[in-house]
């Protein structure tokens, strides 16, 4: 007997990462009955699992510690004999159309370069804890400098909701330093918690850096606000400064969703089941949602072993933001919705954005101590807005605390050079195998003085960047997300922008900079220059909110236009990206979308 | 009384890495990882593992450096590239097969990087190339909040002095 025929439910939500958790918590503390369907594993007891395989891991990559495993002892697990797979930047490689390795079926003219996670606590298990809120113009983008297109909704009416999330995640930060580009709060508003003090590194550069210009805006380096505790928050501890925000924070300093999962069990209203994954929105002749059908299994590679299907009043998709178009697309109904459910607008699985990033970095002619500190803890944000936003795209600086780990893979790419006679680094030149004090010498000069520079460049919408189904199938039978993916002229010039403030900072900074292009399919060249890019993680847009159903797929509240008890939340709502971090304003509108459920008399 | 096979591992050890002998082999040393890595190289090649032991016993008045030069410049590619597995084991706390190693050394590496794997999780929590960063391993932070604000202590605090 399944499951379903045994319980009756409120509201189903599909995916138990930060939006189905906050909606969740908010409907079960009203007393809804509220199931949570997660494709990939159960909430485990603690992450110790996690850790152990971390620890062992030979590449620390965000997706390492979770499951189902990436690797066996012959490498990358077939992602055709999982029954929940999911992208890697493993794939990012010459591998990056290998079906028997890369989850996602690319066939687009640039690799799509960010990932996710199938697991209870979703993506946001290794985020950075980077809690933005979006400048006010990033909401009007159309009207303030005709490029891109407006939200439904505009800063002050997110306002709120912002502070409820920065309160419910867990927020660090200086009001003071946000207060940028419009961005204002009320008189009496206070963040949870103080900032995240400053590192070495961001002192090193705020020194040189700060009143600097570019293109007309001036430079200032900021405290970031974290989603990380600066003292002991919500039965949480204090950041000790692991320097592994991502993949993982070996103590939870660092919020991430099981925290609002496990709020909303306490409320003794919400069940989630894990290895459940969605296969079909069925839609009746009304135009309502009257079931989701589900597929059961018991072991990461193992047959099915249940199916079933579960009614309820309200049904959320909130499995980010290409499972949700994926499942959508594949929900047909017998041909009463041909293109896909909530598809009427023919949005669904379009205008995929991230926000590349263009990295830099270099070596301070001082030591600057990486490798300390939270992965992130400040950045230059005043290069998010300004009128040079009619001509290339924005970006954000985020300032890294982790040498050059991200760039080079570093400490083992300059440990390897110096001892076995290298110099992939290129800080070895000469080539030369050391030992002893002159070892240690060279190396402790070499770490030291690292630091890099990330630049969040904002991706135009594009319709033709989009999510479709592949012809693949995962070991359940179910089609593997086929992706289209390019970068568009406007965006490419933000990356023109970036290098050019990247150029300028390390002159300034007396830096010698190393920033090169690795080889691999995720680079471009423009204007006679090559760009190598990478995935920020942020993956946004395949079904937008907007003002009507013909532009949009769903409305702002993240209801589809075209069911009204069905709601598709997460970042795939937005129809920009924006300048900042997304998780923040997933929050908040998964807040605001919770408040509306109730308030339509759920 | 003659040194053990463990004390010359770590006198060996100490000469090439560089980091002080009360470092790598502290008084009081519950997780032991000099075992794990002596069990390491003796497993991966015993005949060329005896021959490094050897050395260092026959050499047990040389400075520091001059045994590590011996080792690594006038013994032979065998025994030069454990040498440097054992160097990387202390590091990174990861394995590298010496033959590869050597390989990767020549003036035609392979394109494809370099194999290796995590020794234990104690090698990676107590990987000292963290230690010369003045750092701690990533993931593994015995610092207290808001350290990262402040100048780290000396190198010679991690490392010691006199290796």
């Amino acid at each position: 007997m399944s499951q379903s025929q045994t319980q009756v439910f409120d509201a189903v939500i599909v995916g138990a990462g930060i939006s189905g958790a906050m909606i969740a918590w908010q409907l079960g503390l009203k007393g809804k009955r509220v199931l949570i369907m997660e494709a990939g594993d159960p909430l485990p007891p603690n992450v110790n699992d996690y850790m152990q395989r971390f620890y062992l891991a030979t590449a620390k990559v965000p997706e390492i510690p979770y499951t189902p495993a990436l690797m066996d002892s012959t490498g990358l697990v077939d992602p055709g004999t999982m029954n929940a797979p999911r992208p890697t930047v493993l794939t990012l490689g010459d591998n990056w159309k290998d079906p028997k390795q890369a989850y996602l079926d690319q066939v687009g003219k640039l690799p799509f370069a960010s990932t996710y996670e199938r697991v209870s606590g979703g993506t946001m298990r290794h985020w950075l804890g980077t809690s933005l809120r979006f400048v006010p113009h990033d909401f009007t983008m159309k009207t303030t400098y005709g490029r891109l297109v407006d939200w439904p909704i505009g800063y002050n009416e997110l306002e709120r909701w912002y502070g409820d999330a920065e309160h419910a995640i867990g927020v660090s930060a200086n009001k003071a330093d946000q207060a940028y580009h419009g961005i204002a709060f009320p008189p009496d508003y206070n963040y949870p918690m103080p900032q995240i003090p400053l590192s070495l590194v961001d002192q090193a550069v705020a020194a040189k850096v700060d009143g600097m210009e570019l293109d007309g805006e001036a430079l200032t380096v900021t405290s970031t606000p974290a989603g990380r505790n600066s003292q002991p928050y919500d039965n949480r501890r204090v950041c000790a400064g692991n320097t592994n925000c991502i993949p993982i924070c070996p103590i939870q300093a660092k919020y991430d969703p099981s925290v609002t999962l496990n709020k909303a069990l306490d409320t003794g209203n919400v069940v989630i089941w894990g290895n459940t994954v969605a296969s079909n929105v069925a839609v009746d002749g009304t135009g309502q949602v009257r079931q989701i059908d589900y597929i059961q299994y018991a072991t990461a590679g193992g047959p099915a072993t249940a199916r079933g299907c579960v009614t309820a009043k309200v049904f959320i998709l909130a499995a980010h933001a290409i499972e949700t178009p994926k499942l959508l697309l594949m929900s047909k109904n017998e041909g009463r919705t041909p293109n896909g459910v909530a598809n009427s607008s023919d949005l669904v699985g379009r205008n995929l954005m991230d926000h590349p990033i263009y990295l830099a970095w270099a070596q301070m002619p001082q030591p600057v101590f990486g490798y300390r500190g939270p992965l992130s803890t400040a950045g230059i944000e005043t290069l998010r807005d300004g009128i040079f936003r009619k001509d290339r795209a924005a970006f954000r600086i985020e300032i890294g605390n982790e040498g050059w780990n991200f760039p080079i893979g570093d400490p083992y790419t300059t440990v390897m050079d110096l001892i076995n006679g290298g110099n992939v680094s290129r800080l070895n030149p000469g080539g030369k195998a050391l030992s002893g004090q002159a070892l240690t010498s060279a190396m402790n000069a070499a770490l030291s003085r690292q630091f890099r520079l990330g630049f969040l460049v904002e991706q135009s919408p594009e319709p033709g960047n989009r999510v479709t189904l592949s012809d693949r199938v995962d070991h359940l039978g179910l089609p593997r997300p086929r992706v289209t993916y390019d970068i568009s002229d406007y965006t490419k010039q933000g990356f023109v922008a970036a290098k050019r403030a990247a150029d300028a900072i390390f002159a300034k900074l007396g830096a010698k900079q190393f920033t090169a292009v690795a080889p691999g399919p995720a680079q471009f060249t423009f204007e006679g220059e090559t760009f190598g890019y990478f995935g920020a993680g942020h993956i946004v847009g395949t079904y937008r909110m907007g003002g009507n159903k013909t532009d949009s797929v769903v409305d702002a509240n993240q209801r589809s236009w075209d069911h009204p008890n069905l709601y598709l939340v997460g970042s795939g709502t937005f129809p920009t990206v924006a300048t900042g971090n997304p998780t923040l304003t997933i929050a908040a509108l998964a807040l605001r979308t919770a408040d509306a459920i109730l308030a339509s008399g759920l | 009384m003659a040194a053990s096979p463990m004390d010359q591992f770590v006198t060996l050890s100490s000469a090439l890495t560089g980091i002080a002998s009360g470092i790598l082999a502290p008084g009081i040393d519950p997780i032991d990882i000099k075992q794990t890595y002596f069990d390491t190289a003796q497993q991966a090649d015993p005949t060329v593992f005896g021959q490094l032991l050897t050395i260092v016993a026959n050499n047990s008045t040389l400075p520091p450096q001059q045994l590590a030069d011996l080792v690594l410049q006038q013994s032979g590619d065998d025994v030069r590239f454990l040498a440097r597995a054992i160097m990387l084991a202390w590091y990174l706390g990861n394995w590298y097969d010496p033959g590869d190693l050597k390989l990767y050394a020549g003036p035609n590496p392979p394109p494809t990087p370099i194999a290796f794997r995590v020794i234990t999780m104690n090698a990676y929590t107590k990987g000292f190339a963290w230690s010369v960063a003045q750092a701690h391993p990533m993931g593994f932070s015995t610092n207290i909040f808001g350290y990262w604000s402040a100048a780290p202590p000396s190198l010679t605090d991690y490392i010691g002095s006199g290796a």
